[in-house]
């Protein structure tokens, strides 16, 4: 089995490491803006996707405007906060939404 | 500013809305405040709140003549008078070098002469942030646009969601849902969430964001917890759903569970009239007997939406947030009987729907 992201390498790490007490499961967090900050999940509560946010876009500013997505979308609270402009309805308007990219002085 | 008294929006199915009398009131993207009829689905005011209206969650004022919005990418609070889309109220919270956000934290006194708001000081350095200490800021009403805080108290940390009650007090939820005086800044546990003394229980998670159970006059909000077979906590038994309240007008509490963890919901709601009945809403339109902790009915939606309210009447549902539009059912059989759509096209995101009675 091979890992496909970051996040699953560092579970097989620590399984290797025999720390997998350390490790908790993100879907038993199903919500709760004491997790506000949390790096989002990629699985609902019961493992798979039929309870996330349908359709994805339902979910887009929902999530972006708390920072509730920051590994996946620009951080549109400090940042990138115009990220978003020109696209009010992310349904119709979602193909507009760009990358985001360090300024010079920031490279 | 500005007001438009054109009528939108369509009646689906052919089904007679409930004959309420309410008014909806919300958000939406670009930099929307929309009121709408409830009985005959259409726009009775729009007002451009000048703002990134980012959250766009909203508080009336107690005679609902004011609408307090948290905006500007959750630092400011301006209060606009929903009939003439005046800007009444303004509270800009940061400063030059210290941002203060808050997270959905912000209430309104019964009296409708004060405003508190949590904030979370973050202070800008030249090469790093400095998190300071939370606060718990009140602000007089009447300072009108130039609003500044006339006390300030230390606050829990991790706050979302307040409220207040008829006797002064005012609710923040957090780890726990705490009680504060206002006037002092004292601050005691009203209902133990984290600290709660339920040894087979997993500490729960709680949602708050959505500042509806004005129809029921309560501070309700939903929780999940795993619970165990004993109190070692090594075997589930089951994972569940329950409700925590706060009475606004006598600050009585109530906590319990009432169904298992089948599907997900991000607000719920109580009608005055048939408080019994708890509606939940995500992607699916729940409606619970909280006497009987039976399931009455589900349905699935056509997509998901955040936050529900309930007609004054206790017949129509009025699911929102997310998308565009605001959904309206029928709350004895769930069907969808009509839909609001938002005239901007813009997303609501996380923005609140608030029913206001007339007459």
């Amino acid at each position: 089995m091979k890992p496909l992201n970051q996040k699953a390498e560092r579970v097989q790490q620590a399984a290797a490491e025999d720390k997998m007490d350390e490790v908790r499961a993100m879907q038993t967090v199903t919500a709760g803006c004491a997790t506000t900050f949390d790096p989002g999940w990629e699985v609902d509560p019961f493992g798979g996707v039929a309870a996330l946010c349908q359709p994805m876009e339902a979910d887009l500013y929902g999530c972006t405007d708390p920072c509730w997505w920051p590994a996946q979308v620009p951080d549109t609270t400090i940042n990138h906060k115009s990220w978003d402009d020109g696209a009010d309805n992310a349904a119709r308007d979602w193909r507009s939404l760009g990358a985001a990219y360090p300024k010079d002085a920031e490279t | 500013m500005k007001t438009i008294m054109t009528a939108v929006v369509l009646a689906l199915a052919g089904t007679l809305p409930a004959l309420a009398g309410d008014l909806l009131l919300t958000t939406a993207r670009p930099s929307n405040l929309y009121v709408f009829d409830a009985a005959t689905r259409s726009l009775k005011n729009d007002c451009d709140l000048g703002s990134n209206m980012l959250p766009g969650i909203t508080v009336m004022s107690p005679d609902n003549s004011v609408a307090f919005v948290l905006v500007n990418n959750w630092e400011d609070v301006i209060g606009v008078n929903i009939e003439t889309c005046e800007k009444v109220f303004h509270a800009r919270q940061s400063s030059e070098d210290i941002i203060r956000r808050s997270i959905a934290s912000f209430a309104v006194s019964k009296d409708g002469t004060q405003l508190y708001t949590v904030r979370n000081p973050v202070r800008k350095h030249s090469d790093r942030f400095e998190v300071l200490p939370t606060e718990f800021a009140v602000f007089d009403i009447s300072a009108g646009l130039g609003a500044e805080p006339v006390a300030l108290f230390d606050a829990p940390r991790r706050s979302t969601l307040m409220a207040t009650d008829r006797k002064g007090s005012v609710y923040i939820a957090g780890h726990d849902i705490y009680r504060v005086d206002p006037a002092t800044g004292d601050t005691e546990v009203a209902i133990a969430n984290a600290s709660w003394d339920r040894p087979t229980y997993s500490p729960p998670d709680v949602l708050a964001f959505w500042p509806t159970g004005s129809q029921n006059d309560e501070f309700l909000l939903m929780y999940t917890a795993a619970v165990f077979s004993d109190e070692s906590q090594q075997e589930l038994a089951d994972f569940v759903w329950g409700y925590e309240s706060v009475n606004l007008t006598t600050g009585e509490t109530e906590i319990a569970d009432f169904t298992s963890f089948e599907v997900l919901m991000f607000s719920a709601v109580r009608s005055a009239t048939d408080p019994k009945h708890l509606y939940g809403v995500y992607t699916q339109l729940s409606k619970h007997n909280l006497e009987t902790n039976e399931l009455v009915k589900r349905v699935d939606l056509p997509h998901t939406y955040y936050v529900i309210n309930v007609s004054s009447d206790g017949k129509e549902l009025y699911v929102g947030g997310t998308n565009d539009d605001i959904g309206i059912y029928d709350s004895e059989t769930l069907e969808r009987v009509g839909e609001i759509r938002m005239p901007s096209g813009g997303d609501m995101g996380v923005s609140t729907v608030h029913v206001i009675p007339q007459g």
